[in-house]
């Protein structure tokens, strides 16, 4: 695999916290228009590699590229090839859906018809229709996760950094988020990488998985590959045995 | 650049003014609490007026000579005065009738009163104040009759003094006139130092007031601003934007600006007419021609302050974001703030009733540190003509601010913005 066929070349990454190391030498390759999910149990570390891939933190050693580009050195170059969606995001409660999609596409577009079409999309991504009109502060869990959602895709990044996409959202509207997350995918070869707990969802969904434990990758390939390998039924009992649980 | 400013104070703007918090407490409250107030002050002042159109004042007199005639007679020539006469001589018997009546002050004129004044000696009398609760309106009538007293007793000279000079009575009452005027800027101008004084005092606890409520709540608003995002999660995914931080930071500032102008003014407003309802009450001053005593602002005079103002107040909105940043939360940000306001306060009191050249060299040194200080000194100094003071005061608050903005804007450059945090009183945990 050569590096210009890569979206995100992560190398040793390191990352300590006052005396908690949160990472622990994390290397990972993301190809081009794939789905790349990080999976581990809460506290694996997964948040903060994604953090640092989104130039929000740096790392305490290791490198992180995207697109070629230093997460630390080219950090602005960094930031307008790729859209972050935090695991626990809000949104501003006092804007409508509208004025909110509006606010954030205006950062990625200074062209009004192209902002046009960026909010449009958002709305069919998230599907709310009318209820854009409304103010934030009068939607569910649910409704404000689908149009943070599809806040993050609606700009067609070259990278959709996505930290639990579908967290708090039900078994439909999940669905429909990971269809759409596929869909985009292929239509407009984002190229994306998200994290998840929920191993069974990300079986679906991602080309490729590392499975984090404890700031590292225990494991790394498509599903089917790491399924067959550990004769396993699922990414599940994958790793549970990687992990030494099983 | 400009557009996403653009971009990122509106929606500042429009998240502070839907906020109903910021709406209802910082504009709208402003504007009904005071007219509120005046208004209650009003109809408590009225009400005071009308019991004070009639005094009634009880006279004791025991001694019944040509002095105490007259003087009961003078209390009955005034028309908003009722006198109410007792018959009784036992001061415990007085107070008992006067209890059951509604007079507000008793006189008791003992026997001899008029005699001693006759052959030149003092006369002695007692007045007594009837206490039923201490209220304003009692507190008045009991002064109304004292200075019905002082009258009768100006009135009582004057027929002595005409009696020994008929020629020229008012002179030896009043043998000289002292007219005054006051030095402004080293010129001499026809206008009593009092009537300036009580101009300048207007001046001096007008602006640093305003300035004061001003600089309180576009803090408040800024920590708010920033604190919100934390609070709301809407902090890193503003933050992984393609979005200068810079231009994110002075964003923040202004629309902070913004919202806490219209809440200044709200609440400028709502004390104007809180204050319009004392005007009547109160003694109106003597008005000074601004323009002919040299005291006009002029546009540099305007510029020089509002440059001063405008720099303090970008301090403090800087200080006010270094703050939050430490915070957790809306409440952490809040309880953070707190520390400040107190070296922001301490200039506007300490130079409201003290001039800073008065003071011991330490506390003059710490009030200079300070950049709140010297808009307060520029007002000062402009109605004096010393222009050197505020340009000094301007530049050291500049710096000071940039140093401020400075530290701000690498906060914001790093990721301390999302990682920072002084919890008050709460358990530390660490993220993930």
């Amino acid at each position: 695999m050569n590096s210009v066929s890569l979206a995100v070349e992560a190398e040793r990454l390191v990352k300590v916290f006052g005396n908690v190391k949160a990472l622990d030498g994390l290397s990972f390759h993301v190809e081009k228009g794939k789905i790349y999910g990080l999976i581990g149990p809460n506290g694996a570390g997964k948040t903060t590699a994604l953090r640092i891939i989104s130039t929000l933190i740096l790392p305490t050693s290791g490198s992180a590229r995207v697109f070629g580009r230093d997460v630390v050195d080219e950090a602005s170059e960094v930031r307008s090839l790729i859209s972050y969606l935090p695991g626990e995001a809000g949104a501003y409660k006092n804007l409508s859906g509208f004025e909110y999609l509006q606010f954030m596409g205006k950062f990625n577009s200074k062209d009004r018809n192209h902002l046009k079409e960026m909010v449009e999309d958002a709305a069919k991504i998230s599907g709310m229709g009318d209820r854009l009109k409304d103010r934030i502060k009068t939607y569910s869990t649910g409704m404000k996760r689908r149009l943070l959602v599809a806040r993050a895709l609606m700009t067609k990044p070259k990278l959709a950094v996505l930290d639990e996409p579908t967290s708090g959202l039900d078994v439909l509207h999940a669905y429909h988020v990971r269809g759409i997350i596929k869909q985009y995918t292929k239509e407009s070869g984002v190229t994306v990488l998200l994290s998840s707990h929920n191993m069974l969802e990300v079986e679906h969904i991602c080309d490729q998985v590392a499975l984090i434990n404890r700031g590292s990758i225990v494991a790394e390939g498509s599903p089917a590959e790491l399924k067959a390998k550990h004769k396993a039924a699922n990414l599940e009992e994958v790793f549970a045995e990687v992990a030494g649980l099983a | 650049m400009l557009e996403e400013l653009r971009n990122i104070v509106l929606k500042e703007v429009k998240e502070m003014i839907r906020d109903p918090r910021i709406l209802l407490g910082m504009v709208l409250a402003p504007l009904l609490i005071f007219p509120l107030m005046g208004f209650m002050f009003r109809t408590s002042t009225e009400a005071m007026q009308q019991s004070l159109r009639t005094v009634s004042i009880a006279v004791a007199d025991l001694d019944k000579g040509d002095v105490a005639k007259n003087l009961t007679d003078f209390l009955r020539s005034i028309q908003t005065v009722k006198v109410n006469t007792i018959n009784a001589r036992d001061t415990e018997e007085i107070a008992t009738i006067v209890k059951a009546s509604n007079a507000t002050a008793v006189i008791i004129i003992p026997e001899n009163f008029s005699q001693n004044i006759t052959n030149g000696q003092r006369g002695e009398l007692k007045i007594y104040g009837v206490f039923r609760g201490g209220g304003i309106a009692e507190s008045a009538s009991f002064s109304i009759a004292q200075n019905l007293l002082e009258s009768f007793k100006q009135k009582l000279t004057l027929q002595t003094v005409q009696t020994k000079f008929p020629d020229n009575s008012t002179v030896v009452l009043d043998p000289f006139n002292a007219s005054q005027g006051s030095i402004v800027k080293g010129k001499p101008v026809d206008v009593p130092p009092s009537a300036l004084f009580a101009f300048a005092q207007a001046q001096f606890l007008g602006l640093p007031i305003a300035l004061f409520m001003l600089i309180i709540l576009a803090m408040q608003l800024a920590a708010t601003s920033v604190a919100a995002e934390k609070e709301e999660k809407t902090l890193e995914t503003l933050m992984s934007l393609p979005l200068n931080r810079f231009t994110m930071l002075i964003g923040k500032l202004a629309g902070s600006t913004i919202v806490a102008a219209i809440g200044a003014i709200a609440t400028i407003l709502g004390v104007i007419y809180y204050m319009g309802s004392f005007t009547f009450a109160t003694a109106a001053q003597p008005s000074v021609d601004l323009s002919a005593v040299g005291l006009t602002p002029s546009l540099l005079d305007y510029a020089i302050l509002g440059t001063s103002v405008f720099v303090s107040l970008l301090c403090a909105l800087a200080l006010a974001v270094v703050i939050s940043v430490f915070a957790e939360d809306v409440r952490g940000a809040q309880s953070l703030l707190g520390f400040v306001y107190t070296p922001l306060v301490f200039p506007l009191f300490v130079l409201m009733f003290a001039d800073l050249d008065a003071l011991p060299i330490g506390l003059r040194v710490f009030l200079l540190a300070l950049p709140f200080t010297h808009p307060v000194l520029a007002t000062r100094a402009t109605m004096t003509g010393d222009y050197f003071t505020p340009v000094l005061g301007i530049a050291y608050v500049t710096i000071f601010t940039l140093g401020i903005l400075y530290i701000a804007a690498r906060i914001f450059a790093t990721e301390k913005i999302l990682t920072m945090r002084i919890r008050l009183g709460r358990k530390k945990t660490i993220q993930e």
